[in-house]
């Protein structure tokens, strides 16, 4: 067999690589099309319609065009649940994660840091636990009684007693989404300060920049381009958190905290209405196309 | 970029004789950037309070005290008649997608590698389109298409939707891993009387291991923690994994078992955090480089 000439196995070998693709490839893009791509424009019928869950309309789900759309477009409720989400992105992950991420990151670059490991590793934790538990454990911390660790914290420094999930619900889930997201902002950035050369920062600190103005000026537009994905990437999963908030307020009290994510999950499911919820979806989805197709733009990646 | 910078450092130049600190405010800096850095440490850990001394106190409450130390807990948790359920389920639904969708993976990667086709930019752009996709955004869609196939409401249904929601970051990971395995050593098997199938079970398979590693790890633990979609596409209490146990044994407000409740909170976030830890270690050794060199 080795002893065959190099030119004529090739292009044989070639031609029977090239009819594998499919059974390679099909059951990824099979899997991807059915469970995917098909919910997807299922989805974009469905809002076109007025389908339910039960009742009478569940029979027979009659096409209204546009009219849930309109509907949505005009009602309070729904409108309200995407500032909900607008504050929640810009406060919890373009503001809180980035600044303390970036902190982190910076923080734990400092050559004369001991115990950068344990650090590290206590500000990974709140993402590496699941969804659930992370919502559980500040269940507790923010428990309106007396002894939920929050109260006691505040006890310590002399302050009354408080429910913070019913009186600053927004802020509440806010503060515990940041909690969550410190790691990935922390990680992404670490990953771009590899990027800066430490020697040009030392030639600045030794020509008088102090380390605000280091960072500022030498830092900051260094690593612009991959701040700037962590910020698109962020507000994309931002938009789709569910469980942590539902988990702690399920949209409550009142719809204080009902992102639109959770106004779609209780159209749909608790009040079943499968046209209204796929709507609602469809118009998050727009929005977040916008966001995502930069952001595929920006990657750059080579394939 | 280098010289944007330089123009920056000049500018900043003629303040050369600050140059010299002295130690106090050195100390004094550094004593603040430790107080920030444990404050943000705190932060993180505190919250993990309750879970932590309630899973091991043998009269826990809804918030934290000081526990009277038991394993008690963790021995209801699996003496429970419900309870281990809910970990086999969850281990049966992790396990079987992560086989599943490194199993598809690894094979479209090897396409999307190793083959020039048409179509294959666009496949490889719309699957990183869909990591955008938000779950909440189609899960309703989702429920009524698998009603319609008869899939909600069982282990298989979510099974293959898990799998196929991990695809995309599996086959960019794999793509990658493969890319950097070189062709030479394919040929080579070629030349010495391989098939094409045979040179990427002998050679591609050995050399795969970090990246299927990774791909393994970020799955399992996807679908690990997935809440959203269980709780739709799972009516029967029987199928129900950790993520809804737990929710359903929290919301039932008046008979909680806190104990037992923090002690499947422990339990189940342990193996992220295991493979978490093994992870970070596995990516930063992933480069195959000296696989052709020597």
């Amino acid at each position: 067999m080795t002893s065959i000439p190099v030119p004529a196995t090739r292009p044989g070998r070639r031609f029977q690589g090239r009819a594998l693709i499919p059974l390679l490839l099909g059951p990824s893009v099979l899997l991807i099309l059915v469970f995917v791509v098909a919910p997807a424009v299922y989805g974009l019928y469905l809002s076109l319609t007025n389908t339910q869950l039960t009742g009478f309309a569940a029979r027979d789900p009659q096409f209204v065009g546009l009219d849930n759309f309109r509907y949505l477009l005009g009602s309070d409720d729904f409108l309200a649940s995407l500032g909900r989400t607008g504050q929640f992105v810009l406060f919890s992950a373009i503001i809180g994660q980035t600044v303390l991420g970036m902190l982190a990151a910076l923080l734990l670059r400092r050559t004369w840091l001991r115990g950068k490991g344990l650090f590290g590793a206590a500000i990974l934790l709140p993402m590496v636990v699941p969804e659930v538990v992370a919502a559980l454990t500040w269940a507790s911390v923010l428990s309106s009684s007396e002894d939920g660790t929050f109260n006691r914290v505040i006890g310590l420094f002399g302050g009354a007693a408080a429910a913070p999930l019913q009186d600053s619900p927004m802020l509440s889930i806010i503060i515990v989404n940041i909690w969550r997201g410190i790691a990935f902002a922390m990680i992404m950035f670490q990953a771009a300060l590899e990027d800066v050369p430490d020697e040009l920062i030392e030639a600045s600190r030794v020509d008088g920049a102090s380390a605000t103005q280091v960072f500022r000026y030498v830092t900051l537009p260094l690593i612009r381009g991959p701040v700037f994905l962590y910020l698109l990437l962020t507000t994309i999963t931002t938009v789709g958190v569910f469980g942590l908030v539902y988990f702690l307020t399920q949209g409550g009290p009142g719809a204080a905290t009902e992102l639109t994510s959770i106004f779609i999950f209780e159209r749909a499911f608790q009040y079943s209405q499968i046209g209204l919820g796929s709507a609602a979806s469809v118009i998050l989805l727009a929005l977040l196309m916008v966001l995502g197709l930069t952001y595929v733009r920006l990657t750059k990646v080579e394939v | 970029m280098a010289t944007a910078v330089t123009v920056r450092t000049d500018a900043t130049g003629p303040a050369r004789e600050r140059r010299r600190r002295t130690s106090a405010t050195t100390v004094v800096q550094r004593v603040l950037q430790y107080v920030l850095i444990t404050m943000l440490a705190l932060f993180c850990l505190v919250p993990f309070a309750w879970v932590a001394l309630s899973a091991v106190d043998a009269h826990a409450g809804p918030t934290v005290g000081a526990p009277t130390f038991s394993l008690d807990n963790f021995a209801r948790f699996f003496s429970n008649t419900d309870t281990p359920r809910l970990l086999l389920n969850s281990l049966i639904i992790s396990v079987s997608a992560t086989a599943l969708n490194l199993a598809c993976g690894l094979l479209g990667a090897y396409a999307l590698s190793r083959f020039r086709f048409r179509g294959r930019t666009f496949f490889m752009f719309s699957i990183l389109l869909i990591r955008v996709i938000p779950a909440p955004a189609t899960i309703v869609a989702l429920y009524l298409l698998m009603v319609r196939m008869n899939l909600d409401d069982s282990y298989l249904g979510l099974i293959l939707v898990e799998a196929a929601a991990a695809l995309p970051v599996t086959l960019w990971l794999l793509k990658g891993t493969i890319d950097a395995i070189p062709f030479e050593l394919e040929e080579a098997a070629w030349m010495d009387g391989s098939t094409r199938l045979g040179a990427i079970r002998r050679i591609i398979f050995p050399l795969v291991g970090p990246g299927l590693g990774a791909a393994a790890m970020l799955t399992f633990m996807a679908v690990w923690g997935d809440f959203l979609t269980p709780l739709v596409l799972l009516q029967s209490p029987d199928l129900y994994p950790l993520s809804i146990g737990l929710f359903r044994a929290f919301s039932a407000f008046n008979q909680v078992d806190w104990g037992v409740l923090a002690a499947s909170a422990v339990i189940y976030m342990v193996p992220p955090a295991i493979l978490y830890g093994v992870l970070r270690r596995h990516l930063l050794k992933s480069s195959l480089g000296g696989a052709i060199k020597g």
